[in-house]
């Protein structure tokens, strides 16, 4: 493997709130941020352990972790996830809201539940940490929030409907709230990965994942680290002139 | 940009526009004459004393004792929604005088002629475009201010 | 250099003129004030304008008047100073037969307030001040007030029962005026219980709009001897005056520094004193506003107009009434035709035929006419021949 030179992106001791961050795109996001200099909150659900191996890596590079077991779709926990972030590690510059659950079924199969479930996770849980959030960075005068959306927001997807009407709703509310904390320099997007190789996808039956990497112009799927980099890059002042956008990073699947 | 200042903004253009840039990041700015160095509140790039039309924005305290003051009861154009609200006239410590809405930490009875008051800078947050203006409050109130570029 | 005087005088009733356009109430006004003076319309050699544009649909209001009265060609021009436009008409047709350029020119002072939509005069409420600094955070026109009433009773204990004095006085006055808007007398006990405007002010101390037209026709001393018929009253001082439009720079809140300049100029051009005023006219758009004025005119002491007011100084039989023709408060306020009405008052003061409201001996009066919230003031002196 070539070597790969790190990014300088000037984020050394921010301080980053990433939901679901125990794996997957959630974890990947999680480290490349330690590695850019960031202190982490990261929350899980599940078993107390679940977000161990994240927690090493953090470590490892010489930062501070903060697991927080919360349930996204809980707005108590959401809110108190915020405020013992400000508490425990000093301060909140970055959101990066990830956590997401999958509920497939064509509509007629689809149960009140599955969609109660998936809204509540995927769309009411951004809203209420983006909330938290932004009553913080609106009187700081500063702050990124990065919404993990999808393609499957943008265009439909066969059995996915609860899914794909979260992933609308997310970037429906980054424009929106890129427009009401403008004024307070916090910029606010969306990245909408294609499909990863991450453990969800792995889930999935190999046509899935060939279909997708069919679709990608680039004949391969996205790694998490690739939607980092881009969350990464978002997070700096690089990036201080984007807002309100939905960034695709989904190796050409949808154009 | 002046079309930022003001609860409601009436006036555009200004040889004194830098004004507003200026609160938005905390700052309240009389002028000094680049001539003669006379200080004015509110600002203005005609001197009316040496007529130099050259000024340096100076950064004032905010620091005032009132003057007078009125409730508005019956409120014109833009403002029938905030009614009653309380306007106060405010003599600056370093120079001039200011007119101003009081602000959430001065309750109307404690409003007396002759008492401190602190100018601070606002950001309207209920508005999407920008909109810059000041409220009257007790003295050692704080307030978000952005380091000089 | 040769005397001023006014041959003829006019005045519509003040009200709610839903009958008639701006210029049709300057036709009444004018067609009394020729009657008046028994005046032959060939010897008005000019006329001069005092009204606020900004409250009429017509645009240049001068040009479609001096058609209507039948005047072409000769010469016509606005003025515009706000409430004291009337009085700048009066001025500017002093100067010019001061100037030896003109020998009778007609001064009409004329407004109609009620042409503009709601909207249309709920935004222009509040551009009455500074645009710039003080217009954005909703100040409006009693509220300036209001602030100098709250300042006077902060430093000189004037009360809130005083102020109402004022209105009661000048209702009082004001029903024995059959030109005036409001025909009826008020108590003290309803003026303090009448709705807040802009604290302390109340719905009682405030001036109400009106339509209406006052005409008077100045003459130049040998003109007005030939024309006057025995009735000119003489126009011998005249003051005038500007002030910091803005409250963020006047030098005091509670006076009109304006008002003082331009009466010590009318007091030395008609060598006289406050003392000597047998009968005034003030501008009391706001009752702590003809307070202000006894202070600032010296008909008593600083502080002490509240007192002046209480004690009934200013009724007939007082040291010096005020506004025995409802002031603006009874007549309501055409803002243009203010400055002519209170001269209207003076010459039928000075001429002994004020009938019902007569201050016995008046032989030197005063009008004191302010415009906006003090930045211009006219002091006019008028002697009975």
């Amino acid at each position: 493997m070539a070597e790969t030179r790190a990014m300088k992106l000037g984020l050394d001791d921010r301080v980053a709130l990433v939901t679901g961050g125990s794996r997957g795109i959630g974890a990947a996001v999680c480290v490349e941020l330690a590695r850019q200099g960031c202190d982490v909150a990261l929350t899980y659900v599940g078993e107390p352990g679940e977000a161990d191996d994240t927690v090493a890596a953090i470590e490892g590079l010489g930062r501070r972790v903060l697991p927080l077991l919360a349930d996204a779709a809980d707005s108590t926990a959401t809110e108190e996830a915020i405020t013992r972030t400000v508490t425990e590690l000093g301060e909140l510059d970055i959101l990066v809201c990830n956590a997401g659950i999958t509920r497939d079924a064509v509509i007629w199969n689809m149960s009140d539940r599955a969609w109660d479930d998936v809204l509540a996770v995927n769309l009411k849980g951004y809203f209420t940490f983006n909330r938290a959030a932004a009553r913080l960075f609106k009187d700081r005068r500063r702050g990124r929030i990065i919404n993990i959306s999808s393609i499957n927001g943008e265009r439909g997807k066969f059995g996915q409907a609860n899914y794909t009407a979260a992933k609308g709703g997310v970037n429906a509310l980054t424009r929106t709230l890129a427009r009401e904390l403008g004024k307070f320099d916090v910029t606010v997007n969306a990245v909408a990965p294609g499909m990863v190789a991450t453990e969800m996808a792995e889930g999935l039956a190999p046509e899935f994942r060939n279909a997708a990497i069919r679709e990608s112009m680039l004949g391969r799927l996205a790694d998490p680290a690739d939607i980092a980099n881009v969350v990464a890059f978002l997070c700096s002042d690089f990036a201080k002139h984007v807002t309100g956008q939905v960034i695709r990073v989904d190796g050409g699947q949808y154009i | 940009m002046f079309e930022w200042f003001g609860k409601v903004n009436y006036c555009r253009d200004t040889k004194v526009d830098g004004f507003a840039t200026h609160l938005r990041a905390g700052r309240l700015m009389g002028s000094a004459c680049s001539g003669c160095g006379h200080l004015s509140y509110p600002p203005r790039a005609d001197c009316p004393i040496c007529r130099s039309g050259e000024f340096a924005f100076i950064e004032l305290s905010g620091k005032g004792t009132l003057s007078t003051y009125t409730t508005i009861f019956a409120a014109p154009a833009g403002f029938t929604q905030d009614a009653p609200f309380h306007l106060g006239v405010v003599d600056l410590k370093e120079a001039g005088r200011l007119l101003a809405p009081f602000g959430d930490t001065i309750g109307p009875t404690e409003i007396t002629i002759d008492m401190a008051v602190q100018i601070v800078p606002r950001l309207c947050d209920e508005t999407e475009s920008i909109k810059v203006y000041y409220t009257l409050e007790k003295p050692g109130t704080t307030w978000f201010k952005t380091d000089p570029a | 250099m040769s005397k001023v005087g006014i041959v003829g005088i006019g005045h519509t009733v003040f009200g709610r003129r839903s009958d008639a356009t701006v210029q049709e109430l300057a036709f009444e006004a004018y067609r009394d004030a020729l009657a008046d003076g028994a005046l032959d319309p060939a010897v008005i050699e000019a006329t001069v304008i005092g009204s606020v544009p900004e409250y009429h649909k017509q645009r240049s209001l001068a040009g479609v008047i001096q058609e209507y009265l039948n005047l072409n060609p000769k010469p016509t021009w606005l003025t515009e100073v706000a409430c004291a436009s009337g009085s700048a008409a009066i001025r500017t047709a002093w100067l010019s037969i001061k100037a030896g350029v003109h020998d009778v020119v007609a001064v009409i002072g004329c407004q109609k307030m009620t042409e503009l939509e709601t909207a249309e005069i709920l935004a222009l409420m509040g551009r009455v001040g500074d645009v710039q600094w003080e217009s954005g955070f909703g100040t409006t026109f009693p509220g300036y007030y209001a602030m100098f009433a709250q300042r006077h009773m902060h430093e000189f204990g004037t009360t809130a029962e005083q102020l109402a004095q004022v209105a009661v006085k000048n209702h009082y006055y004001g029903a024995r005026n059959p030109k005036a808007l409001f025909q009826k007398e008020i108590t003290a006990d309803k003026a303090l219980a009448s709705d807040p405007v802009a604290s302390p002010l109340t719905v009682y101390d405030c001036c109400a709009n009106a339509d209406g037209a006052a005409c008077v026709i100045l003459a130049g001393e040998s003109a007005a001897r030939k024309l006057g018929g025995g009735r000119v009253v003489w126009l011998e001082g005249n003051g005038c005056a500007s002030a910091s439009m803005s409250v963020l720079r006047r030098s005091s809140l509670t006076g009109l520094p304006s008002a003082r300049e331009a009466a010590a100029q009318a007091y030395r051009m008609a060598g006289i004193t406050a003392r000597d005023v047998k009968v005034a006219e003030v501008h009391d758009c706001f009752t702590i506003a003809e307070i202000m004025a006894y202070e600032d005119l010296g008909f008593c002491a600083e502080g002490a107009g509240g007192a002046f007011v209480a004690e009934r100084q200013s009724y007939i039989g007082g040291s010096t009434p005020v506004n025995v023709d409802g002031g603006l408060k009874a007549k309501g306020h055409p803002v243009g035709a203010t400055g002519v009405s209170m001269a209207c008052e003076m010459v039928h003061q000075l001429r002994a035929e004020a009938g019902a409201r007569q201050v016995p001996g008046a032989d030197v009066g005063l009008t004191h006419n302010v415009g906006g919230i003090g930045q211009y003031c006219f002091v006019n002196v008028f002697v009975k021949d």
